[in-house]
């Protein structure tokens, strides 16, 4: 607004135009301000939706959707396991077989147990860094994989490929140049998420290009259970 | 060129702020005819039924872990009360504790560090300015060497089924949707941090990512860092546990 007083004061010949003049510039500072206010909020309104494509958003909504199934699924499971507990609650039984197949799976699942079922074989031959390891499993989870072990180590949170290549290491344990890694899931999507055009393989290939990835399908591939101790020293449930 | 700026001169000031003002406003018209176009032309109303179908996805999604976590406190609950005289189920309880612990369904608390990642901020950067997938994966890896015990990023527990994935700009993690900044928090031991900078990879990734393409990595170590729990499934579809189950939890 300093500049409309400004305008008032200092124009020449201002006596006859200066009401108009005002009103003019006011117009457009008013516009300017809706303008700007409209282009900051159509770039922060949704934060990160703002920045997408149409295509990107559907295929966010894709995920969502398949994953929100998901969610509903564990859902009903959790509704039954409950229902179970509370009618042997009820009846003073005890719940010993509902507490075992709980146990169960949630050692499965988080690689507290050898897990045996179909699945893939990748065969790594050649420098790769752990990067390029890292990403493969990256994908495998993405597209699925319920338990993964690299040269026999079973994968659970904290183990970590390291190093560069030709000094890879899984732990203490040093990987080669050739190494197995194995995953439990759909042999299927395994296999296509991995091979696809543009896909990790394909990706890996041009950043590697003297490193060998080959993926083969089988009906049985079996996991060794974790050995690392996964019970916290520092953290503790919060209450 | 002396009647040219005898003439210049003569402008009044207020039709010089004018015409900047105009000109200020002739550039905004176009940014947001620019923006508006290909949407007006394309995917108008795609795309503002899209991102209405993902909010409301997002509140479905979030509405459902709410009520997974809710379900397994409950069966938490009615597992520990249930008649557990004898020594079998007091055993097969404490080790679902321990379980649940390992597999990341409770919410931790305990010392720690908490890194945030940020786009570089520079209009016009490219995609190396932006925070990516792989830069949040890394971040996650190196606290795990560094001997992290929990992680979470933007609230997701980060389990031994997390993938992390582009979205445009953004992160996918357990199939949520995450904008940046990433706040990437972990609970661990005395010296997180220290071991996290002495890695030689943590190091790279610095000089790489952080110092070359400008991204903002800062560090807070708090008192106490909250992690909190995974709420989404844990099935095993395709396999079936073998063996017995390792002595460790």
């Amino acid at each position: 607004m300093t500049g409309l007083g400004a305008v008032g004061r200092r124009g020449p010949g201002m006596a006859g135009l200066a009401g108009r003049t005002r009103w003019a510039v006011l117009a457009v500072a008013v516009l300017l301000g809706v303008l700007a206010v409209g282009q900051l909020r159509g770039q922060a309104g949704v934060p990160g939706l703002s920045n997408l494509s149409a295509q990107e958003l559907g295929v966010v909504v894709a995920n969502l959707n398949a994953q929100n199934e998901q969610l509903r699924g564990e859902i009903a499971t959790l509704e039954r396991q409950q229902s179970d507990l509370a009618t042997a609650k009820d009846r003073g039984e005890s719940a010993v077989e509902q507490l075992q197949a709980d146990l169960a799976r949630i050692r499965a699942w988080a690689g507290l147990t050898g897990l045996v079922g179909p699945g893939i074989t990748i065969s790594v031959r050649g420098p790769i860094g752990a990067d390029g390891v890292q990403d493969l499993v990256n994908e495998l989870r993405n597209a699925g994989a319920e338990g993964i072990a690299i040269a026999g180590i079973r994968l659970v949170p904290g183990v970590v490929v390291q190093g560069g290549p030709g000094r890879l290491a899984i732990g203490d344990v040093g990987l080669g140049d050739a190494f197995m890694i194995r995953a439990v899931g759909s042999p299927q999507i395994l296999t296509g998420t991995l091979t696809r055009a543009g896909g990790v393989i394909a990706l890996l290939a041009t950043t590697y290009p003297q490193a060998r990835i080959s993926v083969t399908p089988a009906d049985t591939i079996e996991l060794p259970a974790t050995t690392r101790d996964l019970r916290p020293a520092d953290a503790h449930p919060r209450l | 060129m002396t009647a040219i700026r005898a003439r210049l001169a003569a402008i009044p000031s207020w039709q010089i702020t004018l015409a900047i003002a105009l000109l200020v406003l002739g550039f905004l018209i176009a940014a947001q005819l620019a923006a508006e176009g290909p949407r007006v032309r394309y995917t108008t109303q795609e795309r503002s039924t899209l991102i209405e179908t993902t909010l409301g996805l997002q509140s479905q999604q979030d509405a459902l872990k709410a009520q997974i976590l809710d379900l397994r406190t409950q069966i938490g609950e009615l597992e520990a009360e249930g008649p557990g005289s004898d020594a079998l189920v007091r055993q097969l309880n404490a080790d679902l504790d321990q379980a649940r612990i390992a597999a990341g369904l409770i919410p931790m608390q305990g010392p720690g560090i908490v890194f945030r990642l940020e786009d570089a901020g520079v209009p016009g950067g490219g995609a190396d300015t932006l925070v990516t997938a792989r830069d949040v994966r890394v971040v996650v890896e190196e606290l795990w060497l560094a001997g992290a015990e929990a992680i979470s990023v933007n609230g997701e527990r980060v389990t031994v089924s997390t993938a992390f994935l582009d979205i445009g700009g953004s992160v996918l993690a357990n199939s949520a949707y995450l904008a940046p900044p990433y706040t990437i928090a972990a609970i661990g031991p005395a010296g997180l941090y220290d071991r996290v900078r002495a890695s030689a990879s943590f190091a790279a990734f610095v000089a790489e990512r952080v110092e070359a393409e400008g991204l903002h990595l800062s560090v807070a170590q708090p008192d106490t860092v909250d992690v909190p729990a995974f709420a989404g499934t844990v099935n095993v579809r395709y396999g079936r546990p073998t063996g017995s189950p390792v002595p460790n939890p």
